[in-house]
């Protein structure tokens, strides 16, 4: 199995004997890497801090919930309100989007597609990863965007425009919502793959204990396989839910930029990260400076928790199936 | 016994190898360059980016020089030359007494002369169309919504406007283009002037932010019906139309080379920090573009650059403005040029 | 575990019809999500290719480009393609030494709780957002000292650490256990039996878990907007200059108005999608290889 199994006595230099230089040599520069590792961690959380410094004592935790910003010279103010009620809208309807999606991919791929054709969509799925996030937002502001202001928000607001959330069709095809089409695309690939091992990581003998019930295969998965991976597919959506967060170059290319809340999500504005890349070349000021690296610091903070959540899930989960794998013989 | 020191010895000749890589790389800077040995960077307005971007080749052939200029705007330009990240910064905004006192040592020297074209997309109407301030205030200010609405129709008359929406394009970003744009707004619209005022970035009511002036450029090409601002090179890079702006006389100018060099010359005397003020000019100057602008570089007096400095922007101010007519850009009027020439004689090591 | 609704009521053979009907439309769901999804990577693979490959042609890779040129002189993005050559590679050279060793360090020597405890800082790493980390460097490297395509690997080699380690750290539980004691009763000390024996049998997922790495971070974009990108137009290959890159080029000619700047953009992003898929499909493919090799022994 693992290296977990390696003796103490193994681990020890040998005791008693010379000790090798060539041992200690080897522990100390690979520890030494180690401790690099984690002290660049501690030293990324603290330059984050210390960039915010300014404007944290500016304005305190207010910021975080003022809905304002204003760079104008001699009226400067500034919040991440509007930019965390973006990040809100558009990840979380990304999640709602691309997870019944994503799903679908991977009870596909685990259940129902044949055998040849399991490798190839897998690869293909896998792929869609691996596209850049910037060739998404080229492919987004002159592509998607357009088509779907010309053919789906023209529909939508027609259709439903007595619900503000349709407003008019944004101008040019920047908008929320086609930040929320682009955000669906980057985390589809994600929450698939990763839901796609859990299911085939379910148990044959479960599967087939309720198959052999007569259970149809949709009754199978809904009673077997999706209470089975509950767990897993929870830190899949997590994980997914942090990618969305931190997405900046693909969001700050199709979401048209904006400082107030809409109602219509085919207005445009901003997310914590699409601000900040939008912003922070053109900041003229320390205090927008300091403003934007505390819109930074609350992004961290965000993907910490979503990040740190999503591996603690994990291991409850890996340690609840691992004693339930030893119970079935 | 079993072969041992191979793995080793590969490891050791690779990691070696690696390092030799790694010393070659970044001595290659030692190493005399192919072209230029001497950078010179700025940063700031994308209005005058088309003119500097002209000048990288003839500079190079000249003195050797290799010009880098980054166009991230006039806000940005003037933090980064306040920060000494560049060799020179340019907005098109003058400096405040602020941005002076930050600066530390700055000065700000005018460098190039043009507009600022309103830019409009309205496919199906050829005609080049009439605007006024005041009207174009309330357009800006959502005020006006649609390109048929009565004010716009009085100013072309017998033009035939569809009912369609107009769609603002403004600038995301501290942009000297703004302040040109909106202190003109505030000179030719009292309403304008107390709701919102000028600054290199405002409370736009409506539209949508682009990033810099192709930002701007490519929303209104890409949106029928937009109106938005941007250098009159950029209008005509993107073969977008442009509005005629009435001034202060009453004619309707366009932002040619003829209508800058007339609004240039209400203002012919730099005040002592070598700004010049010619937007919304009076009515005297009949053929006066009313939404010029001289622009600026923002130096520092002491610079361990200095003779290279000195020599690129001599050469700026007097052959660089050669290759500014077929932008638009008008060359700097003569006594502005003087003017321009005793401040870079300034510049000292 | 019990399985949930799945006892005698819910059962019904009478309701057998419906419980069909719906199982086809859940197969039917869940085939149309997969033909979507692959349609999705369809759609954009095409726009890209159709759209790039009309400007694909030997200048992109050799002529700078000459902004707001009014003729039709060559220019193509050669400083960026440079520059990406240049970050990279220098990335390479800072995240691969750090990150084995890390990963020997976890998986030879540190005891579990230390195991443990960096294995999170790695998870926790991997999951900062490139945009924080690059204005991490930029506060820690090019504040006072100016942009740098150094800094820009640094940035990249922060985002590429935890995929090395990690991989790295999955092949090396992959070596049998008895190799390692083999070496150790021999007599062999511990460090050379790390080197000599154990690690070349890793190369294999080292080299798979760095080119899959690199295929990622070559499309960063955000950690050298803030490091690498106030660049001029001509080709460098000095890392203490700041050097454009491929994926800042296709940004910033994202957002302009010219048609032929779109262009550029499309017939780059192709290169750069090409040279991504194929880093990414021959990496699994060969990781697929070896894993079949290893379970064959």
């Amino acid at each position: 199995m693992t290296s977990l199994d390696l003796t103490d006595a193994a681990r020890r230099p040998f005791t008693g004997r010379r000790v090798r230089f060539g041992d200690v040599s080897l522990q100390v520069v690979a520890g030494a890497a180690a401790a690099a590792v984690t002290i660049l961690v501690g030293l990324i959380v603290w330059k984050v801090i210390e960039g915010a410094r300014l404007s944290i004592s500016h304005y305190g935790l207010a910021f975080v919930t003022r809905i304002a910003w204003n760079p104008v010279l001699g009226h400067e103010i500034y919040g991440a309100g509007s930019f965390l009620f973006g990040t809100a809208i558009t990840s979380l309807f990304a999640l709602v989007l691309a997870a019944p999606l994503a799903m679908g991919v991977a009870l596909f791929l685990s259940e129902l597609s044949p055998g040849w054709l399991r490798a190839p969509v897998t690869a293909l799925v896998e792929t869609l990863a691996a596209v850049p996030s910037v060739v998404i937002g080229l492919w987004g502001i002159l592509v998607l965007g357009p088509a779907l202001r010309g053919h789906i928000e023209s529909w939508l607001h027609s259709a439903f425009g007595f619900i503000p959330f349709f407003g008019d069709p944004s101008p040019a095809g920047a908008s929320i919502f086609t930040a929320i089409i682009v955000l669906t695309i980057m985390i589809l690939p994600i929450v698939s793959s990763i839901s796609r091992e859990l299911f085939l990581g379910v148990p044959h003998d479960l599967k087939e204990g309720a198959l052999a019930l007569g259970t149809t295969r949709w009754e199978m998965v809904k009673g077997v396989v999706f209470p089975y991976s509950r767990g897993g597919i929870a830190a899949a959506l997590i994980l997914g839910l942090g990618r969305a967060l931190g997405e900046a170059i693909a969001v700050t290319q199709v979401i048209g930029g904006g400082v107030f809340i809409h109602w219509s999500i085919f207005d445009g504005g901003d997310t914590l990260a699409s601000k900040i890349a939008a912003s922070y070349q053109g900041s003229s000021t320390n205090l927008q400076t300091a403003s934007l690296v505390y819109l930074a610091l609350i992004l961290l903070v965000f993907s910490l928790v979503a990040n740190i959540s999503a591996q603690l899930i994990v291991r409850r989960v890996a340690r609840r199936h691992g004693i339930t794998r030893g119970g079935h013989a | 016994m079993p072969k041992l020191g191979h793995p080793i010895r590969t490891f050791t000749v690779l990691a070696a190898a690696a390092a030799a890589l790694a010393v070659a790389v970044s001595s290659a800077g030692a190493a005399p360059a192919r072209h230029s040995s001497t950078t010179i960077t700025g940063a700031g307005s994308t209005f005058v980016q088309p003119l500097v971007s002209q000048w990288i080749s003839p500079i190079g052939s000249a003195y050797g020089y290799e010009l880098q200029y980054s166009g991230v705007g006039s806000g940005a330009g003037v933090a980064a030359i306040t920060a000494r990240t560049v060799d020179f910064g340019a907005s098109d905004a003058p400096l405040t007494p602020d941005q002076f006192t930050a600066c530390n040592g700055c000065e700000q020297i005018p460098w190039a002369l043009g507009a600022t074209a309103v830019l409009y997309n309205l496919p199906g109407v050829k005609n080049l169309l009439h605007m006024d301030g005041p009207t174009l205030a309330q357009i800006f200010m959502g005020q006006i919504t649609t390109w048929n609405d009565p004010a716009i129709a009085k100013l072309n008359p017998g033009v035939s406007l569809p009912s369609s929406k107009i769609s603002i394009a403004h600038r995301s970003d501290n942009s000297g283009t703004t302040f040109n744009f909106t202190d003109f707004l505030s000179s030719a619209s009292p309403a304008w002037n107390s709701q919102i005022g000028k600054g290199v970035a405002v409370n736009w009511p409506v539209g949508s932010g682009g990033k810099g002036s192709s930002g701007v450029a490519a929303l209104v090409s890409q949106t029928p019906g937009a109106i938005g601002y941007a250098d009159i090179a950029y209008a005509l890079h993107n073969h977008l139309s442009y509005f005629a702006m009435k001034n202060k006389s009453g004619k309707f100018a366009t932002p040619g080379l003829r209508g800058m060099l007339s609004a240039a010359t209400s203002d012919e005397t730099p005040a002592a920090d070598n700004s010049l003020s010619i937007v919304n000019p009076p009515a005297k100057y009949a053929n006066a573009y009313p939404i010029s602008t001289f622009t600026y570089v923002i130096v520092p007096l002491q610079s361990s650059k200095a003779p290279d400095l000195k020599k690129f922007l001599f050469w700026a101010v007097t052959k660089g403005q050669t290759y500014g007519p077929k932008l638009l850009f008008e060359p700097l009027p003569k006594s502005v040029l003087v003017v321009a020439e005793k401040a870079i004689a300034k510049i000292h090591s | 575990m019990s399985a949930q609704g799945l006892t005698g009521p819910g059962l019904r053979v009478d309701r057998l019809p419906r419980r069909r009907r719906v199982n086809r439309a859940m197969e039917l769901l869940a085939w149309l999500a997969a033909a979507i999804a692959i349609a999705i990577l369809a759609i954009v693979v095409y726009s890209v290719a159709r759209r790039g490959a009309s400007e694909l042609n030997l200048n992109l890779l050799t002529k700078d480009p000459i902004p707001f040129s009014f003729g039709n002189q060559p220019q193509g993005l050669a400083n960026a393609f440079v520059g990406t050559l240049v970050i990279v590679g220098i990335a390479i050279l800072m995240a691969l030494p750090v990150g084995i060793l890390v990963a020997i360090y976890l998986n030879e020597f540190a005891p579990a709780a230390i195991r443990n405890g960096v294995s999170m800082v790695l998870d926790v790493l991997n999951g900062v957002p490139a945009i924080v980390i690059g204005i991490f460097v930029y506060g820690l490297i090019v504040v006072g000292h100016g942009q740098s395509a150094i800094a820009g690997s640094f940035a990249l080699a922060c985002l590429m650490l935890p995929l090395v380690a990690r991989a790295t750290m999955e092949v090396l539980a992959l070596v049998p256990n008895a190799l390692r004691e083999a070496g150790l009763g021999l007599g062999i000390p511990r460090w050379r039996t790390t080197l000599s024996i154990v690690v070349p049998q890793t190369v294999g997922g080292i080299v798979t878990g760095t080119v899959l790495a690199v295929a990622r971070v070559a499309g960063e974009t955000a950690p050298l907007l803030f490091t690498t990108s106030f660049v001029g137009t001509q080709t460098h290959w000095d890392p203490h200059h700041a050097l454009q890159s491929v994926p800042v080029a296709i940004f910033e000619l994202s957002e302009s108005a010219d048609p032929q700047d779109h262009a550029r953009a499309w017939a780059a992003a192709l290169v750069l999608l090409i040279f991504i898929l194929i880093a990414s499909l021959g990496a699994r493919w060969v990781a697929t290889r070896s894993r079949a090799k290893m379970a064959a022994r």
